[in-house]
């Protein structure tokens, strides 16, 4: 929930970051700021909270380098425009801060690329240790959507709104808002929480009634799901008590947004606690299934085996069932979609494939 | 006229003969130089200028120098109608009355071509070339006046060059008085030259008179040419002394050719080879010369091959010596017999030289032992009876050598087969076994060419084995070497001579025939002509070519004024700068394959001639500079002067690049320090805006970013201390020096104070290790005035704080 109270912390941990530079200025001591190593290498499990978080391994944001004084500098000037926005109570999207920084008077202080706002704000999280919500920074591109037996209640700008997650939407389903800490949860009727990669495979799910006939609130990842989508799967699962799973594709890239949604990304490890959902299975497709259900595939383009070959190195899929699958692709050499089930006809996904898996995974 | 034979004539009685004979005769000075003016560089109006100058100024600086006096010379070019006149005056000794109408008159005519000596001259061509250069264009004749440092009056002379016989032809001699002459020193001489000219190699003339200039420190030149507002003047180094006198050299062995060594075997006063070797050529005494002339006896009469007493024959040696020698008595023939078959036996093999100084030997002491006579004609006996034993098992001997040489891989039947052959020749050969290189060679070779067939082989590289393992075995002969004259008559035994001359290792040629500028007036020389930021120069050790010593020298000037571009090249043999021909000269060759990336220059393409704002020089000083042609414009390509230059220019060019390497990371440090001093001030006021603190002091962190020295004041009432930190990581000794207005006090012993007009000087040289502090601290009344000064750290790596 974001109150006032997270605000004014979120100010204080900016201003507190700002003294920090200016104590070591004052002491003669060239300013820095250290931060985990944001690499693969440099995440570890967490045995407290089941999710993967940053290791030990630092590195150095140092004004002893002209590289590293500028992206200081760039530092001060985004605490100030954070604080500000804070004071102001108003809230500013990534690449709004990227287009805002060409206002600054200062020409070094301004940013090259969206690529370098955006790491500075995760920076900033970490360093500061408030989420960038709190900062009042929105992505982009909004949350993806819900759609299943769930009431809620949402506070908008214009107010608090009761939703139903089926009755009161339309096809498109409910969207979740920027920062889905505003929503509060009503009542439900949700056997279990489906994740879904593809808008094609959402819609088909939606069509053949999956959601009403299974009691299942179907999630829109929408690719790489954004960090909204993360964080409402997680509730669902900490305060309903739900049962999470992922389906998607049956590539290297599908497997990372499993991982993304069940151990927490590289880039923001530093939330992991907050977004990850450790519980959350995996239905497929699994190389397994291309073999078994004799899937329509492609075969793996180089990008994709050495993308294999490094989640195989990667400490999150470094589990028995992982390794196991991986290395049956590698072997097979093919990938699917999901929606190469259609090769089987329309219904095959809501009336064969799932049920079967979901029941073999014990959710159903 | 070799192509038309005489022959051909015959059927008309020799009349063609006589026909061409008519037209041959000797060719006139003249008609050479005109033919040959290319050669000696007077092919064009332009040129001909610029290579007059040339010989005129080389021969001012030989004549000052030898002299032992400081160069001053003038060189004025005028126009005069359609000619120009070009007068070169010299401060040196003068020329006496006699020598002026040779030195200047007569081709070919100088103290030069037989010295081995560096000089910048050598062949007396030059000067007299451009006076004859200048009477053929103009038909004037060249004007002299020299006055010597004794007299009071000058000599002047007008003449030309009779072209018929190269002999000066006066037309006007006077002596002048100081006040009527046109000589402005009290001593040295004038030439004055009207010639067929123009001035389109003014470049190179200018280019001439600069080069000249900066290998010559220790002479002044001043140039007047037409399109000068006023003389230029070329000033000479401070306290740059005159070259080292040179001193001049016998030829060296490794030097001579056989022309020459025939010319002096003919004219020496020494009898014999040694006495001529160790006389007339630098670096021989006795032993060397016995070294040559064991080679030359190897040479002219072969060696000898010895060898062993045969070991399971039936021939008995002491038998066949007994009854060699008769009525001697048969106690001392027994005992001679004995004692020569003893020694013999005793050794590995011996030669008929040394069988027959053995039997000398035993001879002599059995004799006195005796006391019987041991004739020549029963040691002649006795040697032939004991050399045919020797000789009767050459096969044995000759198999252990041959099996020596040869590789495992030869079978036995080869090396039996081998030696077998190889006994045959020598057998057959001479009598005492003697044999040249040659003759070994060639019956190796017929030795092997008989046992060659399909199975076996015999190649290059076994035969030559096989031959130096029997030159090895044989031995230098004791016999006299011919004497001098002998082999003055003969081409053949002169060329032995020569040939051993050369095999045998000679110490090289002493270096004191060389000047060399030395690194020091190189590069002094540099800077007085080129404004540059940085000087380099390097002298290498002399090293030999050909029995002349060379020393190569290098110069590097970079950055200042210098224009960027092609880097400039500047060439020099022996002091005189070379103008012409660059693209022949090995100096350019060596340049141009340096990779010049490597030491910090721009090179397109990564070889040729580098770009840069930089100026490279080489000078080549030796007794004999190897030039491409007469005109003297380019080095040969010689391979050990060009490693030579090739290893100056790299010494010098190692520095250049350090230079540059420490240029560029100050660049980069000083680029920093801009781009650090103006972000970290606005970070600074950002974090107060964003704080609400007042601006933080942000010197220290500063200082410790860039690795600086940094000096603080901190004043506390009236007592001051200065603060200085060393970020760097070596230890930095900064020579400070505070300036206060009113009388210190409280100094530590470390510090000097100096009064100075109510100014107050205060001078500390803290030495502060890496990464420490160190604190200066004294009192003064607390309304002074501060100024602080910091020398002995580079500017960029200081940072002050008072």
């Amino acid at each position: 929930m974001s109150t006032k109270q997270d605000e004014e912390l979120a100010q204080e941990r900016l201003i507190d970051l700002a003294a920090e530079f200016y104590d070591q200025f004052a002491a003669g001591e060239v300013p820095r700021m250290n931060i985990p190593t944001r690499t693969k290498s440099n995440i570890v499990f967490d045995e407290d909270s089941k999710v993967w978080v940053y290791g030990d391994r630092t590195s150095t944001r140092s004004a002893n380098s002209v590289r590293g004084a500028r992206k200081l500098l760039k530092s001060a000037y985004a605490i100030e425009f954070l604080v500000n926005q804070l004071e102001e109570d108003r809230s500013s999207t990534l690449r709004e801060l990227y287009y805002l920084s060409e206002s600054w008077d200062n020409e070094e202080a301004q940013f090259q690329s969206q690529d370098e706002s955006n790491q500075m704000i995760e920076d900033l999280e970490i360093v500061s240790k408030v989420t960038r919500e709190d900062f009042h920074m929105r992505p982009e591109e909004s949350g993806a959507t819900l759609m299943g037996p769930l009431e809620l209640r949402e506070q908008t700008r214009r107010g608090e709104r009761d939703i139903h997650c089926q009755e009161d939407v339309g096809e498109g389903g409910y969207q979740i808002p920027n920062n889905p800490d505003t929503i509060e949860f009503l009542d439900h009727d949700i056997d279990f929480v489906l994740c879904v990669e593809t808008g094609g495979m959402r819609d088909r799910l939606v069509e053949n009634g999956f959601d009403t006939e299974y009691n299942c609130l179907v999630v829109h990842l929408k690719g790489q799901p954004a960090r909204a989508t993360r964080r409402i799967t997680k509730r669902l699962h900490d305060e309903l008590d739900l049962p999470v799973v992922v389906f998607t594709d049956g590539d290297p890239w599908s497997y990372r947004i499993y991982g993304s949604v069940a151990y927490g990304s590289i880039k923001s490890a530093h939330l992991s606690e907050y977004l990850a959902t450790p519980e959350a299975q995996f239905v497929g497709i699994q190389p397994k299934d291309i073999v078994e259900y004799d899937l329509p595939t492609d075969p793996l383009a180089d990008s994709d085996i050495n993308a294999l070959e490094s989640e195989l190195e990667d400490p999150r899929f470094e589990t028995d069932y992982w390794t196991e699958q991986i290395e049956l692709q590698l072997d097979i050499e093919k990938k699917a979609e999901q929606q190469a089930l259609a090769a089987r006809g329309l219904d095959f996904v809501t009336e064969t494939y799932l049920p079967e898996r979901l029941s073999a995974m014990g959710v159903i | 006229m070799t192509s038309i034979q005489s022959t051909l004539g015959e059927e008309e009685g020799g009349g063609i003969a006589e026909e061409l004979a008519e037209g041959q005769r000797a060719i006139s000075i003249a008609e050479f130089f005109e033919k040959n003016k290319h050669m000696l560089g007077f092919d064009s109006g332009a040129r001909g200028l610029v290579t007059a100058v040339k010989e005129a100024v080389d021969n001012a600086l030989d004549a000052t120098e030898e002299a032992g006096i400081k160069p001053d010379i003038s060189i004025e070019i005028r126009e005069s109608g359609d000619y120009y006149t070009l007068i070169v005056e010299d401060n040196g000794p003068g020329i006496t009355r006699e020598q002026i109408p040779k030195v200047f008159g007569k081709l070919l005519y100088g103290s030069r071509f037989h010295a081995r000596e560096q000089s910048r001259g050598q062949q007396g061509i030059g000067i007299s070339a451009a006076v004859l250069y200048s009477q053929l264009t103009s038909g004037k004749p060249a004007k002299i006046t020299s006055r010597t440092q004794r007299s009071e009056r000058a000599q002047y002379f007008e003449l030309i060059i009779d072209t018929d016989t190269n002999e000066p032809e006066i037309q006007v001699e006077e002596e002048r008085a100081p006040g009527e002459s046109d000589l402005s020193p009290t001593h040295g001489t004038r030439i004055e030259l009207e010639m067929e000219a123009n001035m389109r190699a003014r470049q190179q003339l200018h280019d001439y008179v600069k080069h000249t200039a900066v290998v010559n420190p220790h002479a002044r030149l001043v140039l007047s040419e037409p399109a000068l507002d006023g003389p230029r003047h070329y000033e000479r180094v401070e306290g740059a002394d005159l070259p080292a006198e040179t001193e001049e050299i016998r030829p060296h062995p490794h030097g001579v050719e056989l022309g020459t060594l025939i010319k002096m075997l003919g004219v020496t006063e020494s009898y014999s080879v040694s006495g001529f070797l160790q006389e007339e050529f630098t670096r021989v005494g006795a032993k060397t010369s016995e070294k040559v002339l064991n080679n030359f006896r190897d040479r002219h009469f072969g060696r000898e091959m010895g060898w062993a007493v045969p070991r399971d024959s039936d021939v008995d040696l002491e038998a066949a010596i007994t009854d060699a020698v008769a009525n001697k008595g048969a106690a001392a023939t027994e005992t001679f017999a004995e004692r020569v078959a003893n020694t013999l036996s005793s050794r590995e093999r011996t030669t008929h030289s040394e069988l027959s100084e053995i039997v000398d030997t035993v001879a002599d002491d059995v004799a006195e032992e005796y006391d019987a006579n041991f004739g020549d004609t029963v040691r002649e006996n006795a040697v032939e009876a004991a050399w045919e034993v020797l000789r009767s098992e050459l096969t044995a001997d000759l198999y252990g050598l041959v099996d020596e040489a040869t590789s495992t891989r030869k079978d036995d039947a080869t090396v039996s087969g081998l030696a077998d052959r190889l006994a045959d020749k020598f057998d057959k050969g001479d009598h005492r076994n003697r044999a040249t290189y040659a003759t070994v060679v060639e019956y190796v070779d017929r030795s092997a060419d008989r046992i060659v067939s399909e199975d076996v082989t015999f190649g290059d590289t076994a035969r030559e084995n096989v031959v130096d393992a029997l030159w090895a075995a044989m031995r230098t002969v004791p016999d006299d070497v011919p004497k001098v004259s002998r082999v003055a008559d003969d081409r053949d035994i002169a060329s032995q001579l020569l040939e051993g001359m050369r095999e045998a290792d000679i110490l090289a040629p002493p270096t004191n025939c060389l000047s060399p500028i030395t690194a020091e007036l190189v590069e002094a020389g540099l800077k007085k002509e080129f404004d540059a930021d940085f000087y380099a120069a390097a002298t290498r050790d002399a090293e030999v070519h050909g029995g002349d010593p060379f020393i190569v020298e290098a110069g590097i000037a970079y950055g200042g004024e210098l224009e960027d571009g092609t880097v400039d090249l500047l060439r020099f043999a022996n002091r005189v700068p070379l103008v012409y021909q660059r693209g022949a000269c090995a100096t350019t060759d060596v340049v141009k394959s340096i990779g010049w990336r490597n030491y910090g220059l721009d090179q397109p393409g990564g070889s040729g001639m580098p770009n840069g704002p930089a100026v490279i020089m080489i000078h080549v000083a030796s007794t004999n500079v190897p030039f491409t042609s007469e005109s003297k414009d380019a080095i040969a390509n010689i391979p050990a002067i060009e490693d030579e230059i090739e290893l100056a220019v790299r010494e010098a060019a190692r520095e250049l690049k350090s230079y540059l390497n420490k240029r560029r990371s100050m660049q980069k440090r000083r680029k920093k320090q801009d781009v650090l001093g103006r972000i970290l001030p606005e970070m600074a006021d950002k974090l107060s805006e964003v704080t609400g603190r007042k601006r933080p002091n942000i010197d220290g962190a500063l200082a410790r970013i860039m690795n600086n020295v940094s000096v603080e004041r901190d004043v506390d009432g009236d007592s001051v201390t200065l603060v200085v930190e060393n970020h760097s990581d070596r230890t930095e000794t900064p020579k400070i020096t505070e300036i206060v207005s009113s009388q210190p006090a409280d100094l530590p012993d470390a510090a000097s104070v100096v009064d100075l007009d109510g100014e107050w000087f205060i001078t500390w040289e803290p030495s502060v290790g890496a990464g420490e502090t160190v604190k200066l601290t004294y009192t003064v009344a607390d309304d002074a005035d501060f100024e602080i000064d910091v020398d002995g750290v580079d500017t960029e790596k200081l940072t002050i704080d008072a």
